[in-house]
């Protein structure tokens, strides 16, 4: 069964762009997250609704006109897995 | 016991309670703060507390022991003679533990023509000599521990202590300065020899106009000169790193911090000496200064 994940609700998280990296403070925890490229896409994905790791990479190919591509979707699993530990997305299990 | 005496002082916009045991280091204080505003209304932000850590120390070679609204648990006493600067480390950590107006940035920091030159580093990278220098070559001092960035106006305010020049500096600045603007020499501190400098006058007298940032440097002391471009990520970072309440002012911090980097340019610069370090600043901020 796959996982879904989606923004916590009620959080706030205010993006700033800094050259390479992007600086997310998390309103809730008061903390700082600097993150890189695909983050603040996948982020934007999450922000309504629960989705798990292969909608979000189709979105994600869609947006930016990937290709189909296995590794698309196991970066996307990777990165949701580690946005889940640092607090940021809540996360369930496929109903 | 006999009671502790005290004296009030205003730096900048905080103003200080300082009691101490002994009148020595008091009256040191006094005639080192003499020119500064005299905050006459009794209101203090911070008291710092000076004191002998067992009763008999007040007689019995004398240390002093740091304490007041803010203190550190492990924080080893000093000797008598270091009075001073219990003091100037008691007021220190008031500020980096207890301070909200503004997002506090360890840094050093002089003015021209209403614009801020902001030097933060690692200890020991030159920031407090430099401002030192600075101020006494067409710059006004502004502080050389703490720069205070304004989250509703971007705007930075002074904070000018006493300078806390140490080793090396302390000869460079005695030869270009009059005896009267120093404080004791204090040999062997947990810091090295240091000896406090008082700020020009002007640097006091106009302690509570406040600055635009214009230019930010990471100088860096003992290297070949250099000057390196950095990225916002990388200042960012650093300058998280380098400031004591950043966490504590939550998304003002956030906001205040990230508009600083977008705006203020920033350069890493090496260098071996007063005079190289001197040109290089002069030309940084001709170019880059906005």
């Amino acid at each position: 069964m796959s996982q879904q994940y989606k923004l916590r609700t009620g959080e706030t998280l205010i993006e700033h762009v800094l050259d390479s990296m992007t600086a997310v403070f998390q309103a809730s925890s008061g903390i700082t997250h600097l993150v890189t490229d695909p983050v603040p896409a996948i982020l934007e994905v999450l922000s309504d609704q629960f989705v798990d790791s292969d909608q979000v990479a189709e979105r994600l190919q869609r947006q930016f006109d990937l290709q189909a591509d296995a590794d698309v979707a196991a970066v996307v699993a990777a990165r949701l897995e580690e946005l889940w530990q640092l607090g940021l997305v809540e996360r369930r299990t496929a109903p | 016991m006999n009671p502790l005496q005290e004296t009030h002082l205003a730096i900048g916009p905080a103003r200080f309670r300082i009691a101490l045991a002994w009148k020595q280091p008091l009256e040191l204080l006094k005639r080192l703060y003499a020119d500064y505003p005299d905050p006459d209304d009794g209101f203090a932000d911070f008291t710092v507390r000076l004191e002998p850590d067992k009763p008999w120390r007040r007689f019995i070679r004398p240390s002093v022991h740091i304490s007041g609204d803010f203190w550190l648990p492990d924080a080893a006493p000093l000797p008598l003679e270091q009075g001073l600067l219990a003091a100037e480390m008691g007021m220190n950590l008031q500020m980096a533990l207890g301070w909200r107006r503004h997002l506090l940035l360890h840094a050093s920091t002089v003015e021209k023509d209403g614009r801020a030159l902001i030097m933060t580093g690692l200890s020991g990278s030159g920031k407090s000599t430099l401002s030192a220098m600075l101020g006494e070559r067409g710059w006004r001092f502004m502080g050389d521990e703490f720069a205070l960035l304004c989250p509703d106006t971007g705007q930075i305010y002074a904070f000018p202590r006493l300078v806390s020049l140490k080793n090396s500096a302390i000869a460079a600045m005695q030869k270009e300065l009059p005896d009267d603007r120093f404080g004791p020499l204090l040999k062997a501190t947990p810091k090295g020899d240091i000896r406090h400098l008082k700020p020009a006058a002007e640097a006091i007298a106009n302690m509570h106009e406040p600055a635009r940032p214009a230019l930010l440097l990471f100088p860096r002391f003992g290297y070949e000169p250099a000057i390196r471009k950095m990225g916002q990520s990388e200042i960012f970072v650093r300058l998280t790193q380098a400031s004591t309440n950043y966490v504590a002012l939550g998304e003002a911090g956030f906001r205040a911090l990230t508009e600083f980097v977008d705006q203020v340019p920033a350069r890493a610069i090496d260098y071996q000496s007063g005079a190289e370090a001197e040109e290089i600043i002069n030309r940084l901020w001709d170019e880059l200064a906005s």
